[in-house]
């Protein structure tokens, strides 16, 4: 291959200059390179193929069938069917629903702390940190924490008895236990958002607060008015990944402070899935419902496109 | 920008420091409640658990490295995900590599497929791949977990390493060809060292995402002896949970190499996050 830098044209050269990034330029090594290129990237493509595609429509195929996992009946649609007028699930998607109150708690805590941090006052980069460790914790850390802190020896509880109150049963009731697992959820999600929304505040240009506040506008209003519409795209983002957290990752917490109960009241799609997967006889309706799941998910992150699209038009 | 604004005067600066400092304390007083409650023997505890403990003791945690499988979890865990990043990381640098600077046939539509693969939740492959490993007697099998989590794993750092490697300047790669180094020796001795910021930010985040699942870890090694640290976690805390220093030690133990982690290598992790907001 000729050596590209050895020509330059002076005058140009600056935007001459090849760009870094894309393939390099079509030669006579091109085929030799395609060779390679491919050979590179095919074991990591076998692998997904494999272990990611190849399960999906896996997952579709048995959705279609009666099967217990060895033998299958086709038997159409009749599974959808059935998850779709089965009460149960009906029952599941209105308990999800009520977890879905965390998405504005947590993007309510997480806009006033990112607000605050942009203050910058002092130690914001300490408080930035400390906000941000339960992130790296699993579920199962956070859920058994919470559900120790909320349990009937628990920290709540001693300060209740300490107070002369009753102890309260966190864990019997399901609404109870539902608002136990969305303060889990606020207190180990908005350090993460919050950074999230601190990095697009910081991306706001100075100049607009400045001639604002030329114009005599006061913090809240410029908060109102300036601040909150230049980070819309960044709050949609965060709006998104909260929806889509409540609908498929929820599964970690469920296991360890509810297993779903009392009854199914703490049962969340995810979990349902997953008792249908290793419950029953027939994994066909557990699979269709897996299906189900995955096409709403695909629906709200397309959806989260258009949206994005649309506000960076304007 | 300095590092004061100005849109706020400096008597509103203090309650604002106050209402931040209230925020921290919520979320380090749990921390600080779980080292108080696992260094204590579990009767010190119930006497007054709210305060400093009257007896300091290891005892917790040597009856849970010991009798109670987490000692054998965490070894578990430890291979299983070391192993499971090491491949990963291999095969995502290979094709990351060759996505950002070969002319690899179909690239557009194998970076498009990658991409929409990240959206596939565990929940819709957990059924088909425990069938599809049961079949190959891979279920309680330390390997068919680590082939999970390196599939699974795969489309973002495919996605992420090719990203970290478009902004080498071709020049480069040029003039390593010059000097006669083929694919692999340009791969090992410059683009990998190039790149080693992101290689590093994403084995962070790669070692957190598989320490910390739970789902494949609890259905794919079903075995007590095999079990990982997680659901050997969730068990002892779902068994014993009214053994406050023990499930505190417990948590505590696994929490313990994220929190490393995060201590040591907090500029990657914070880096590798903001890479999941611009995709």
């Amino acid at each position: 291959m000729t050596s590209v830098s050895s020509t330059p044209l002076v005058a140009g050269a600056a935007e001459a200059a090849p760009a870094a990034g894309g393939p390099r330029k079509p030669g006579a090594l091109n085929r030799r390179g395609r060779i390679i290129g491919l050979a590179a990237v095919l074991p990591a493509l076998v692998v997904v193929l494999g272990f990611m595609i190849y399960p999906v429509l896996f997952a579709l195929f048995i959705s279609f069938n009666n099967s217990n996992g060895r033998s299958f009946k086709w038997v159409g649609l009749d599974n959808y069917v059935r998850i779709l007028t089965d009460p149960l699930v009906h029952g599941v998607f209105l308990t999800n629903l009520k977890f879905l109150i965390s998405v504005p708690l947590v993007i309510f805590v997480s806009i006033i702390v990112s607000v605050l941090l942009f203050e910058r006052v002092r130690g914001w980069k300490f408080f930035r940190f400390i906000y941000f460790l339960p992130n790296v914790l699993s579920a199962v850390v956070i859920g058994i924490m919470f559900k120790q802190i909320f349990g009937y020896y628990g920290v709540v509880n001693e300060i209740v008895a300490a107070l002369g109150g009753e102890r309260i049963q966190f864990f019997t009731t399901g609404n109870l236990a539902i608002a136990v697992i969305i303060t889990a959820l606020v207190w180990s999600g908005f350090g993460y958002q919050s950074l999230l929304l601190l990095s697009g505040l910081t991306s706001i240009d100075p100049a607009v607060f400045e001639a604002a506040a030329l114009d005599g506008a006061g913090w809240w209003k410029r908060l109102w008015y300036i601040t909150l519409p230049n980070i819309r795209r960044v709050l949609g983002f965060v709006f998104i990944i909260n929806v889509l957290y409540t609908f498929t990752s929820l599964f970690g917490f469920i296991y360890v402070m509810t297993a779903g109960g009392p009854g199914y009241d703490t049962t969340t799609v995810d979990y349902l899935v997953f008792l249908k997967a290793f419950d029953t006889g027939n994994k066909g309706p557990g699979a269709a419902l897996a299906v189900l799941l995955f096409l709403f998910i695909g629906l709200l992150t397309v959806l989260q496109n258009k949206v994005f699209r649309v506000s960076e038009e304007d | 920008m300095t590092t004061t604004s100005a849109t706020l005067n400096k008597k509103a600066r203090w309650p604002i420091f106050i209402a931040l400092l209230l925020l921290a304390a919520s979320v380090i007083y749990p921390f600080f409640f779980l080292i108080t409650s696992s260094l204590r023997p579990k009767l010190d505890y119930l006497e007054n658990p709210l305060g400093l403990p009257g007896e300091w003791t290891f005892d917790n945690f040597i009856a849970l490295w010991t009798r109670y499988g987490a000692g054998q979890g965490f070894m578990n865990s430890l291979f299983v995900v070391v192993t499971a990043v090491a491949i990963e990381l291999v095969l995502a640098t290979l094709a990351g590599y060759a996505l950002a600077k070969y002319p690899v046939p179909g690239s557009k539509f194998i970076t498009a497929s990658f991409v929409s693969v990240m959206l596939i939740p565990s929940q819709v492959l957990i059924l088909p791949i425990y069938l599809m490993l049961s079949q190959f007697r891979l279920v309680g099998d330390f390997s068919g977990l680590i082939l999970v989590y390196v599939a699974t794993g795969l489309p973002f750092s495919v996605f992420f390493l090719s990203v970290t490697f478009r902004s080498i300047p071709n020049e480069v790669l040029e003039a390593a060809k010059l000097d006669g180094a083929g694919f692999f020796r340009t791969l090992w001795s410059v683009v990998s060292p190039m790149g080693v910021a992101g290689i590093a930010t994403l084995a962070v985040l790669q070692f957190l995402g598989k320490w910390n699942e739970l789902l494949f870890a609890v259905i794919l090694l079903p075995d007590n002896s095999k079990r990982l640290l997680t659901p050997a976690l969730a068990q002892i805390g779902d068994k014993f949970l009214n053994e406050q220093p023990l499930v505190s030690a417990g948590l505590l133990l696994t929490a313990s190499v994220p929190l490393l982690l995060l201590a040591v290598a907090s500029q990657y992790i914070m880096r590798g996050l903001a890479v999941g907001v611009s995709r």
